[in-house]
């Protein structure tokens, strides 16, 4: 909302002009200012002038020879408009001066010699002034009333009032009586407590009553229409002023009929339209809901197709506006028109919205409508415009309007207590100031003790409720005297699962991985790239319905494909080595189990470790990190799974539950996300990980020395390691104290299907410094387990 | 031996001591001197034979000699020690400027570590934290938070809607989408159980942003809610200024200005002082009396506040960052730059 400060004072007597001083109030009552500009002419130089002579050139007849006086000298200047003649008070052009329709293309006005007749300067037109697109003749300011015979030699911008500084405002969506001049004077004037000098519009009409007929079949839809007839309007250029004003907020001036209801939208907030009356069939508005296949071609030219929800204006004949949103083409006001018929009407706000969003057809008016417009602005805005028609059209307005007004909105009550007020905003303001707040912002109200009924006005429809009224208090209080208090709760501390995941996180950046954020989308191209087979449910995504692209129309299912493609790119930048984590929600197409309206929504750990640095073992040890840090145990089980290299695949396992998978990527799937080398990956669900695991104890460790044996074994290929490790564990007694594999070798003289593995094993009692006699025993057990469960050899004997 | 004779033999080995260059030689030169075949020694065994007189100071001279020379030998034997030690040492010299051995470490994502720091300062004054869903019913996104059916908020311009996940239509309230604010936890953790409430909500939310500078379809919120029996608007102010003081800095000046959301009356927006320009920092308010209704709260009985904000915006205002895909980029040369 543009709200150039000259117009406001239209309004009120402002006790200061300072922009910045009046930018302050107005966010300190929730109007934010967007940015303060000043409004100031494109051109320069341009002075107030008299034509003294006017006479025909001597070698053309299309262009006059004139004599200007500028109040202290005569110019000879050439002219080629005809709608003045000697004693016109014009806008003279000096020589130097500048003209520009737009300003970064000034036009320098020199002397210049037409057809052999030297011409010092030129008289301007409008548009070559920049005010409008007026270039049928010059400006004759005199018969504007913009000046006179004393104003001779001023600067025309200063004559014109034409520099003002324009507020651009931001208005919130429940401030739709603040989307007009009058509204913000409204404001300002409860803030200053000074009068609003209202307008009070006194349309000159005839005596012929109106034969308009106006029926409303959806008063929903529509609680008021103001219709007013004017006869024998001329339609032609607006009064330079208002052309003016309109410029000031950035709107271009038009015609008279079409700036008039511009000008009273601006002034007043209330949309105005205005229809050709002959073009409207049987002289008969009807106001309903769109039919099912109905279109209408607007004023743009488009032909629309309506929908049941539009609200249409419309004759015996079929459409001839989208209310509140866009006019007809076929009852537009033409520059032939000379009956119109003039429309204030209030329609439901969210039609209105409905409507412009569905065509993409936001307008200054629809803005307003869209907020809500007061029911009871219809009659004094109806009133305004064809004062202001007549004013600067012409034509005979008919005796009165025709006022529909099926549902009439009166203002309410609410009833407000001290309590209300106290509670929201602590003891200052009193009850007593409080009232006199709402006072000054027109709210009426009738005290009884500690309580008081408000007379809400009608312009506030956002106004319903005690919180309502408190915040107005509030914000005429000024937000700023209100003391600052800290509220202190109960308890800051972290659940277990959050401080586990916040030191999990810390443990996977001490370990050289970084955090990354990925989108939480992916296209069907990223789940067809990871090869998954058909019932893998990381195949079935929550399709978006809205998405703002393809590739991101499925809610991720798992975070490897963000997060494969991030490090891709990390290493076509350069990057050798790159190691990745995320920690994010993924989307099942399941319910979840704590609330089954919502689909399930786990949170995953996924990481990425690719270039010369890392293999697989970076990944496994990873998982074990994962394990160490959340003391929740977790085993590495190899099998081939999907988006892995077969032989380098494994599940993760949390208390018997596969809750993941680790391995390297497969080399195919690893090229077509753009990763050439080797790259190990991993994904795991978190929120087993996570779970409350209790708080652990402390195990008593030994004063005793340790014993420590190497012990290699031949063992079948099939074999994994960890299975070693178990069975040496549950074999090895009371008095294990570590195991530790140290080598795998395989050929020299290790036989075919077998490796060699070598582990370190660590014997300690609680109580005693055991013998060689006893660690030779529990060797034998181990050996025994060994060759028993796994078939394995030992090497090198005991 | 006469005395004399001793006084020349001890000068002669302590000259030999001090001038051994090695302990290869002292070993040698002490063993001549004060070893078992040496003259002094000799000359020790030889006392007994002397006449008593002399056996005295013959004695007293011998055992002299041996100290004096045993002690000569071991101090030349420290200083030997020492030098052969500062060879060795000098020969470990190493250049310690070269950059091995460094440890390995990752960086946490400015969003989380943004996210931390604005939990954690509302924990230190008792709030709690808790996290809730990203695909949400719209009745948590909006009807429960007073937003009208109507309201553009919900139209597919700003939101994003799912298909159904188990075959069934979802209609109104029930429609799913793509949170467009982390508040629809307000109303979730509310619902579970009794004021008093005090706690913060870190999380991801959507909206149908296209990229820009500034723009990302997906962000990060924290919001925040306090509900209690006497909760005003002056202790909304005072507990947010104080979190901009700590996350921004003592000097960081607070403005509340009016503003509009549908779930909080009265509600505001928080600017803060920074580098020497007011930046809209939080939108903030008392929760909406329709709001409690929705949770079955009373709102006669308790009031309270909410307020959310952006994490990147606060994030990009601290470090000096002017683009918001710098986050989502995941650029290690960026990445890395966080602490």
């Amino acid at each position: 909302m543009r709200a150039p400060i000259g117009w406001l004072a239209d309004f009120l007597n402002l006790p200061t002009r300072d922009p910045h001083e009046i930018e302050r109030i107005l966010v300190s009552l929730g109007h934010e200012v967007e940015s303060i500009e000043e409004f100031s002419p494109t051109f320069e130089g341009v002075i107030v002038g008299r034509v003294e002579e006017v006479g025909p050139h001597p070698d053309a007849d299309r262009i006059r020879f004139c004599r200007v006086y500028d109040g202290a000298q005569t110019h000879d200047v050439v002219c080629g408009a005809w709608n003045f003649e000697a004693g016109a008070v014009i806008a003279y052009a000096r020589v130097g001066s500048r003209l520009g329709v737009d300003a970064d293309r000034p036009l320098e006005v020199g002397r210049r010699k037409i057809r052999g007749v030297v011409s010092h300067g030129m008289i301007a037109s409008a548009r070559e002034l920049g005010l409008g697109d007026d270039h049928e003749g010059i400006l004759v300011l005199d018969e504007l009333g913009a000046a006179g015979p004393d104003d001779l030699g001023r600067p025309l911008e200063e004559v014109l009032g034409l520099s003002d500084v324009v507020l651009d405002v931001s208005i919130t969506t429940n401030r739709g009586d603040c989307m007009s001049i009058r509204g913000l004077a409204r404001e300002l004037a409860a803030y200053w407590q000074i009068p609003l000098l209202d307008v009070e519009p006194r349309p000159a009409c005839g005596p012929e009553a109106s034969d308009f007929e106006v029926t409303i079949e959806d008063p929903e839809a529509c609680p008021r229409f103001v219709a007013h007839q004017i006869d024998g309007v001329t339609i032609g250029p607006s009064p330079l002023w208002m052309q003016l004003r309109l410029l000031s907020i950035g709107q271009r001036p038009i015609s008279n009929v079409v700036d008039v209801s511009n000008y009273v939208m601006w002034e007043l907030g209330h949309p105005i339209h205005t229809f050709d009356a002959a073009a409207i069939a049987e002289r008969h508005i009807v106001v309903r809901r769109a039919g099912e296949g109905e279109t209408l071609t607007t004023l743009d030219g488009a032909e629309r197709d309506l929908h049941p929800g539009d609200i249409l204006v419309a004759d015996p004949s079929g459409p001839i506006a989208l209310a509140g949103v866009m006019g007809g083409a076929t009852t537009e006001v033409s520059a032939a028109a000379a009956d119109i018929l003039v429309e204030a009407a209030h329609w439901h706000p969210p039609s209105i919205l409905y409507t412009s969003h569905r065509l993409g057809l936001r307008s200054e008016a629809s803005a307003r409508f869209e907020r809500g417009v007061d029911p009871n602005l219809s009659g004094l805005a109806a009133a305004r415009a064809v004062e202001l028609i007549t004013l600067t059209a012409g034509g005979i307005p008919r005796a009165a309007a025709v006022d529909a007004h099926p549902s009439p909105v009166t203002s309410w009550q609410v009833r407000l207590t001290a309590r209300d007020v106290g509670r929201l905003l602590g003891p200052d303001p009193s009850f007593e100031e409080s009232l006199a707040l709402l006072d000054r912002l027109g709210f009426d109200a009738a005290r009884e003790g500690d309580a008081a009924g408000v007379t809400v006005p009608t312009h506030r429809s956002d106004v319903t409720r005690p919180a309502d009224l408190v915040e107005e208090i509030a914000r005429l209080h000024g937000y700023d005297r209100f003391p600052d208090l800290v509220r202190r709760g109960r308890t800051g501390a972290l659940t277990p699962a959050q401080a586990a995941a916040r030191r999990l996180r810390e443990a996977l950046v001490g370990a050289g991985l970084t955090e990354a954020k990925t989108l939480s989308f992916l296209g069907q191209a990223d789940l067809d790239a990871l090869r998954l087979p058909d019932g893998d449910p990381r195949r079935r995504g929550i399709r978006v319905k809205n998405p703002l692209r393809e590739e991101e129309a499925i809610l991720r299912t798992t975070l490897l494909p963000g997060l494969i493609g991030a490090a891709a790119r990390n290493i076509s930048r350069g990057l050798k080595t790159v190691r990745l984590f995320e920690t994010g929600r993924v989307f099942r197409s399941a319910a979840d189990p704590d609330d089954p309206r919502i689909p399930h929504q786990p949170r995953q750990l996924a990481m990425v470790l690719a270039g010369p640095e890392v293999d697989v073992f970076a990944a496994t040890g990873m998982i074990d990190l994962v394990a160490r840090v959340t003391g929740c145990a977790l085993e590495v089980h190899q099998t081939a799974l999907p988006i892995l290299h077969p032989g380098r695949s494994a599940a993760v396992v949390c208390d018997g539950t596969p809750i993941g998978m680790v391995g390297e990527l497969h080399p195919s799937l690893a090229r077509r996300f753009g990763l050439s080398g080797r790259a190990a990956a991993a994904e795991l669900a978190l929120d087993p990980i996570l779970s409350d695991l209790g708080v652990w104890e402390m195990e008593e460790v030994s004063v005793f020395p340790p014993l420590v044996f190497d012990m290699a074994f031949l063992i079948p290929d099939a074999v994994p390691s960890s299975r070693l490790i178990k069975t040496m564990g549950q074999s090895a007694g009371p008095h294990l104290e570590g195991l530790d594999l140290f080598d795998e070798f395989r050929g020299g003289s290790i036989p075919g299907g077998y490796r060699s593995l070598a582990v370190r094993v660590t014997l300690r009692a609680m109580d005693r410094t055991l013998s060689d006699q006893e660690a030779r025993l529990v060797l034998q057990d181990i050996w025994a387990a060994v060759q028993g469960g796994l078939g394995g050899y030992l090497r090198g004997g005991l | 031996m006469d005395l004399e004779q001793i006084e020349r033999v001890v000068e002669t080995a302590r000259d030999r001591i001090a001038g051994a260059s090695d302990l290869d030689e002292l070993a040698a030169v002490e063993s001549e001197a004060v070893g078992r075949r040496s003259e002094i020694v000799a000359a020790r065994r030889g006392i007994g034979a002397l006449l008593p007189d002399r056996r005295r100071t013959v004695g007293k001279a011998v055992n002299e000699a041996i100290r004096s020379l045993t002690a000569a030998a071991a101090a030349r034997r420290s200083v030997l020690e020492e030098e052969a030690e500062n060879v060795l040492l000098e020969r470990d010299r190493v250049d310690m400027t070269l950059p091995y051995g460094r440890p390995l470490r990752g960086t946490h994502h400015l969003l989380t570590s943004t996210a931390d720091e604005v939990c954690d300062i509302f924990r230190s004054i008792g709030y709690q934290v808790a996290e809730g869903p990203e695909l949400e019913l719209a009745w948590y996104n909006f009807d429960a938070l007073n937003t009208p059916p109507t309201h553009p908020s919900r139209f597919e311009s700003d939101t994003m809607y799912v298909e159904s996940f188990d075959g069934e239509e979802r209609r109104g309230p029930d429609e799913l989408l793509l949170r467009t604010q982390t508040s629809p936890m307000q109303v979730r953790y509310m619902e579970r159980r009794l004021p008093p409430v005090y706690v913060v909500v870190p999380g991801r939310v959507f909206r149908t942003d296209t990229w820009d500078a500034t723009h990302s379809p997906v962000f990060h919120q924290i919001e925040g809610l306090a509900v209690d029996s006497d909760i005003t608007f002056g202790d909304l102010k005072g507990t947010l200024a104080h979190f901009a003081g700590e996350f921004f800095g003592p000097g960081a000046r607070t403005r509340f200005v009016p503003h509009f959301f549908p779930f909080t009356e009265p509600s505001a927006e928080m600017l803060v002082w920074f580098n020497g320009e007011w930046l809209e920092m939080l939108g903030c308010g008392m929760v909406d009396p329709n709001v409690f209704e929705a949770v079955g709260y009373d709102p006669g009985k308790v009031t309270g506040f909410a307020f959310g904000m952006g994490v990147e915006r606060l994030a990009m205002v601290k470090h000096g960052i002017t683009d918001i895909r710098h986050f989502y980029d995941n650029d290690l040369r960026v990445l890395g730059q966080f602490r």
